[in-house]
């Protein structure tokens, strides 16, 4: 009967969880963001490094469809950098020359020639497009997290599993390794390791060491707990009866102790990428993340860290909300999931 | 010919309790022994001795294990593993919850074979499911692909006995393997221990069951508080009991 049981707790924690429109939201808004950051090349009409210093901080551009009261092709009119009374930048429409937008030119959807420039989520200090950044920006920040989490997630399976399926000596000595790893508060944790890691690196060392830091600061809560669910799945008759039959440990802890975990770590693991996703941004914030001009969405933000910036040109603060929308995501699909898997609180939710 | 086990003076204790004081028995080759006793009597601890799958607090104070002619207790844990499963099977009491909810049949006696044996895929397969065809299942295809809770409590009883001999061992320890089953069911799962000796396999038989042990075992150990009471072969030992005890226990059974 356990099977049957175990069946039908799949299947009811995934109607439980179709059934929580939040978390279907959250699931849709991920899979457009992560579209938008797979696609960036396509979608965004520059590439994260072009610039154009005329055009620094240049707000969102209007694009234009009527012309002299005629609906027309999409275009944008020219820009010109003046200054008011008080030295603030303003660009003044030159309603005298357009530029039309084309469409998948250069293997972009949107673009226009320059020397016109469109900015739709306006322009960073250099005049850079900050809606092509952000796109591009997505692929470090949505990317690393989910390495991470994978680094982290066989860290404490393999770790926890055999601390759990052992015990003893070796259980007392994991334990205590994974306790020196928490004892340390996360952020203070990655600035050291990241101290650790030698300045000249290229932004692909860089990237893959900011993955390392990200998976060293969360295997051990997650090891933990998995030693603790296999401190009592190893006491299972099959796994005794595993035993008698001379099926070897790794086998056993492989095949018959981890998978009962999955359903509680796949939950975890969900939370674990939102807590990654912002420890990124606050190592890239501080300047020790990914380093310019490679966008992510922490060093983007790190333009934000004056007010004046934030006060004259607020859609630098774009990128902020992006963060917001896959961590909150995160946590909503994690936490549907876990509710999704605890029989406990499903019957609540009948009640 | 040499018996295929000998335990001689075998305690365990955990802590400063004895759990099983100085029992030495044989089971010759071939052969059925059971030990009888009531709960708590060390049977099964008896069984896990051999194994060497005491949990950590039980304690091997004393005794020797003769396998084979080679001592158990002191072989590498590395040749105690290979033989566990391929020389030495083990049948459960609740097969439900001695096969893994996750996998087949068919997969969980395979995991034995790849364990053991160097064969490949497909003499793993013909080897498994002539072994399920020798216990008696009715649709050995079937079985091979079902999982623990699809086959009915017979079936998953049979499967388990399967899964100890696919590797040919020539121990078998069967440890209450019909106190789950009713009685039609019981004697069948008998029947089938009970022809496995014409294999050439011993089995040591674990139960209560006094009514069962009269039908199919050769020899007798009664067991009571981890001692050894009265020994020998069933029909001397049920027919003419010498202990108290003993007497007790065929009462309750009449």
């Amino acid at each position: 009967m356990e099977k049957v049981i175990h069946r039908s707790r799949t299947h009811l924690a995934f109607a439980s969880f179709r059934q929580n429109r939040m978390a279907i939201f959250c699931l849709w808004a991920l899979v457009i963001l992560y579209g938008l950051a797979i696609f960036a090349d396509f979608i965004c009409p520059y590439a994260y490094q072009d610039e154009d210093r005329d055009f620094s901080y240049c707000p969102p551009t209007a694009v234009e469809f009527v012309d002299q009261g005629r609906w027309v092709c999409p275009f944008v009119y020219k820009r010109t950098l003046t200054f008011d009374a008080v030295h603030r930048r303003v660009y003044v429409k030159d309603l005298t020359q357009k530029y039309p937008l084309h469409f998948l030119k250069e293997g972009r959807l949107l673009g226009v020639d320059a020397p016109g420039r469109f900015y739709i989520w306006g322009a960073d200090a250099r005049g850079r497009d900050l809606f092509s950044r952000i796109w591009y920006g997505a692929r470090i920040s949505l990317s690393i997290g989910l390495l991470g989490v994978g680094i982290s997630f066989v860290l404490g399976l393999l770790i926890g599993g055999i601390a759990g399926y052992y015990g003893g000596w070796l259980d007392s000595i994991l334990m205590r390794l994974c306790e020196m790893f928490m004892m340390i508060p996360g952020f203070y944790l990655m600035l050291a390791l990241r101290a650790a890691v030698p300045e000249n690196f290229n932004s692909v060392q860089v990237y893959v060491s900011v993955v390392i830091i990200l998976a060293l600061i969360g295997w051990a809560s997650l090891a933990r707990i998995i030693r603790g669910m296999a401190l009592s799945l190893r006491e299972r008759d099959y796994v005794l009866a595993a035993k008698t039959l001379g099926v070897p440990d790794i086998v056993i802890i492989f095949k018959h102790i981890l998978p009962q975990t999955i359903s509680y770590s796949i939950a975890t693991l969900m939370l674990t990428v939102s807590s990654y996703i912002l420890a990124e941004a606050g190592l890239s914030v501080v300047g020790l993340g990914i380093q310019d001009p490679i966008p992510s969405w922490g060093n983007l933000l790190s333009d934000a860290m004056g007010i004046v910036p934030v006060i004259f040109a607020p859609w630098i603060l774009l990128p902020g909300f992006f963060i917001f929308i896959a961590v909150m995501s995160f946590n909503v699909i994690g936490d549907a999931l876990r509710d999704a898997f605890d029989p406990m609180f499903r019957e609540e939710g009948i009640e | 010919m040499n018996p295929l086990l000998i335990i001689k003076d075998l305690t365990v204790a955990v802590g400063a309790k004895v759990l099983v004081n100085n029992v030495s028995f044989e089971v010759p080759r071939g052969k059925i022994v059971a030990i009888a006793g009531g709960s708590g009597s060390g049977k099964t601890t008896i069984g896990l001795s051999i194994l060497r799958l005491l949990s950590p607090a039980l304690s091997i104070k004393q005794g020797s294990i003769i396998f084979e002619g080679h001592s158990l207790l002191g072989l590498p844990v590395r040749e105690m593993q290979n033989c566990r499963g391929a020389r030495i099977g083990m049948v459960f009491q609740e097969p439900l919850s001695a096969f893994d909810p996750l996998f087949t049949i068919g997969h969980q006696l395979d995991e034995v074979l790849v364990a053991h044996t160097q064969l490949s895929k497909q003499e793993r397969d013909k080897k498994i499911l002539e072994t399920l065809s020798e216990v008696e299942l009715p649709d050995p295809q079937r079985a091979y692909k079902s999982y623990p809770h699809q086959l009915s409590g017979g079936m998953r009883q049979r499967a388990m006995v399967a899964q100890a001999m696919v590797c040919g061992p020539s121990l078998i320890i069967a440890d209450e393997p019909t106190s789950n089953l009713d009685i039609t069911l019981q004697i069948k799962i008998m029947g089938l221990l009970g022809r496995l000796k014409s294999k050439n396999i011993s089995i040591l038989l674990i139960t209560h069951d006094l009514g069962m042990i009269s039908h199919v075992a050769d020899e007798v150990i009664i067991l009571r508080q981890g001692m050894v009471v009265e020994k020998g072969p069933v029909g001397q030992v049920i027919g003419q009991p010498q202990h108290e005890y003993t007497k007790e226990l065929i009462e309750v059974f009449q």
